[in-house]
């Protein structure tokens, strides 16, 4: 990873908004591949910054899951993860806070990881928002500036 | 401190870092030190199955390699060879992305240094992720295409949804509302191209009837076998997108202004 963000250039990309596409479900087609099932989408920011929402699964245990809103890093092919909302499939570990836990859990992109040299997002805090990859995505797109929610949540779960 | 207390120190601090959890019946997550770069520990769990014990990850390892490399660039090349040969140095099998390690007699210990080793070997691929400087190629030509082309009139990414649900064979853009559609492939390598000759082979095997543009993002640098072949199922080519901006404009704009394929168009 060549780009190195500050906290407060994460927080921003955050809250950049992000408008839901209106036909965001028809969007979301997932692809079988070895071992698990993907969707990603792109999303343009209100500042025209780049953004692509990544789904995994793996189709041997379902709780085995990542949902990540990652900025497209300008003039490359790489993406800088801002957020991870993980499933239940292993432990974690906070590489500089010496803690670790298992269950569901957030990762979040943070300036003291990438300075350590760790993976920006090598963060996590556990979570008991979500128990499922669904409710994953949800809290993602409330969490992360996206606009356009639509009160029915059928889109959401259509998939 | 003695050699031996230093020994103590190390088997203590080790091994009480392995913990074995019950999740179902035969079915135990196997907790461990070892992480990825991210923080997140190798995920295994073991299970037993047809009267065998294996250690599986389920899924997990090669789904997180993922995250920075793209899924098929693992499946070919110096990745796979690397994947390969870890997993005959170590003993484990790739059940379709699902790495497992059968454990003989009563080898627990060998069967989970191994297992931690090959997987923690897979993992370092990331290191192999190479950042490449991002071609405007495609999104230039999207531009394009979305100037010109009315959006009821067009579709990014389509696929025969009757044929093709799972989305196999991918036209980059389908022009529609004339008798016969065009389809527009977007050719930035090799892959692509070869992509696109298999996709064109197997719409005209479902009794499509469409007309083909392929648009190259340097057809200089493409590999002259998978060019020749394209060339012979292709019925009209671009050999880049700058210098025929306006030409492919004025071809589109003909074609979905009422020309067919049989008249003097283009096409």
């Amino acid at each position: 990873m060549g780009l190195q963000l500050t906290d407060d250039e994460i927080d921003a990309l955050l809250k950049e908004v992000k408008q839901v596409p209106r036909d965001f479900h028809k969007k979301i087609r997932l692809k079988e591949k070895r071992g698990h099932k993907e969707f990603e989408i792109n999303i343009a920011g209100a500042d025209q910054s780049r953004f692509r929402i990544i789904f995994r699964q793996s189709k041997f245990n379902p709780l085995d899951f990542s949902v990540i809103l990652g900025y497209i890093i300008p003039n490359t092919n790489q993406v800088f993860r801002l957020r991870r909302y993980n499933g239940k499939s292993h432990e974690h570990t906070n590489k500089i806070e010496q803690e670790k836990f298992y269950g569901f859990h957030i990762h979040t992109a943070t300036e003291r990881y990438q300075i350590a040299d760790w993976d920006e997002d090598g963060y996590a805090e556990q979570t008991d928002r979500y128990s499922e990859h669904h409710g994953a995505l949800e809290c993602m797109l409330k969490d992360c500036g996206f606009a356009g929610l639509s009160a029915d949540k059928a889109f959401l779960t259509g998939w | 401190m003695t050699i031996e207390a230093i020994k103590e120190k190390f088997r203590v601090t080790v091994c009480s870092q392995i913990n074995l959890r019950q999740e179902g019946i035969d079915r135990y997550r196997v907790f461990t030190p070892f992480v990825f770069d991210d923080g997140d520990n190798l995920a295994i769990i073991l299970k037993f199955v047809d009267d065998t014990w294996i250690l599986t990850d389920e899924g997990h390892t090669l789904m997180h390699l993922t995250y920075s490399i793209e899924a098929r660039e693992l499946e070919r090349g110096t990745r796979q060879k690397v994947i390969t040969s870890v997993l005959s140095r170590f003993g484990l099998e790739d059940n379709h992305g699902e790495l497992t390690i059968r454990i003989v007699g009563d080898q627990f210990g060998d069967a989970l240094w191994n297992f931690v080793q090959a997987l923690i070997n897979i993992s370092d691929l990331t290191y192999l992720s190479r950042t490449r400087v991002y071609s405007t190629f495609i999104e230039d030509l999207h531009a394009l295409i979305e100037e010109t082309v009315p959006e009821g009139r067009r579709g990014f990414d389509w696929h025969d949804p009757e044929h093709d649900p799972d989305g196999k064979y991918i036209v980059d853009c389908r022009i529609n509302g004339m008798q016969r559609p065009v389809y527009i492939f977007a050719l930035p390598n090799d892959d692509r191209v070869r992509d696109a000759t298999i996709s064109i082979l197997q719409f005209e095997r479902w009794g499509q009837s469409f007309a083909s543009v392929g648009i190259f993002e340097n057809q200089e640098e493409v590999n002259r076998k998978a060019l020749a072949r394209f060339s012979d199922v292709c019925d009209r080519q671009f050999s880049n997108l700058p210098a025929n901006r306006d030409r492919i404009a004025q071809i589109i704009r003909g074609v979905i202004g009422g020309a067919s394929p049989g008249d003097s168009s283009p096409l």
